[in-house]
């Protein structure tokens, strides 16, 4: 049981009563909408997978990327080279 | 304990499910966010693939996942209608019995990290440290954050003339 800050013994039991009542108290019936354990375990495992599968592709397109940033910079440059011949 | 399979998560979550409901629906006063928040701590157990010693071990984890969303939930919240109005957002349960109606209306005008405390103090029976790692708060802030938070719930009572002895 926790160590009180500043123990009095009358508002530790005024408190601590209260506080079981608080725990008795009804919660209300979970909802169609909450998942069943099966389901959550499904679900955890797809995020699981996607997550992975999204690692795995993090190089692919960060060198896709790169690929497209190269290209344009390529072709400024060969504008740039070409301009002086095509005027 | 080890690694959770699929059987061990079943029964581990048809033993911790209604405990942790009553906990977060009891501090974030909504069904649907308690339900939402109850959902992502276990699919996050799930996904974190957690080696717990004990199921002990693995139930205060559970508890400490869904109270840092409650957190993040606090502080999403804080940016959206400010810090003053999360603070005192009223809870609203829904008793069934009209005796219930007086205890959960108490409980409700606190304040939704007092009543984090005081549950994870009086029903979850967890020490100043389970509640410092629970809340991400330092353990002796701990101390003086319940020391007020029971005080403020002394004062609701006497203020209704509720005391309630053991």
């Amino acid at each position: 049981m926790t160590e009180w800050f500043d123990l009095d013994p009358d508002e530790e039991r005024a408190v601590a009563a209260f506080m079981s009542r608080v725990a008795d108290l009804r919660t209300p019936s979970p909802e169609s909408r909450l998942l069943a354990s099966s389901e959550l375990w499904c679900k955890a495992q797809l995020l699981r997978r996607w997550e992975a599968e999204r690692l795995a592709r993090r190089p692919l397109d960060i060198m896709h990327r790169i690929e497209i940033a190269g290209g344009l910079v390529a072709a400024g440059l060969l504008l740039y080279w070409s301009v002086p011949y095509l005027l | 304990m080890g690694r959770l399979d699929e059987a061990s998560f079943a029964a581990f979550h048809a033993r911790t499910s209604p405990g942790l409901r009553a906990y977060v629906y009891r501090v974030v006063g909504h069904e649907s966010d308690a339900d939402d928040i109850v959902q992502e701590a276990f699919l996050r157990i799930i996904r974190t693939d957690v080696r717990a010693e004990s199921d002990e071990h693995l139930r205060r984890y559970l508890y400490r996942v869904a109270s840092n969303l409650i957190v993040d939930r606090w502080r999403r919240r804080r940016h959206e209608v400010g810090e003053e109005r999360i603070l005192h957002e009223p809870a609203t349960p829904r008793p069934r019995y009209e005796d219930d109606a007086a205890v959960a209306k108490i409980f409700a005008e606190l304040k939704a990290r007092d009543r984090a405390l005081l549950w994870l103090a009086y029903v979850e029976g967890e020490s100043h440290e389970e509640i410092a790692t629970s809340l991400g708060v330092g353990r002796r802030g701990v101390k003086v954050m319940l020391f007020r938070a029971r005080r403020r719930l002394r004062q609701l009572l006497q203020a209704r003339g509720l005391l309630v002895n053991s």
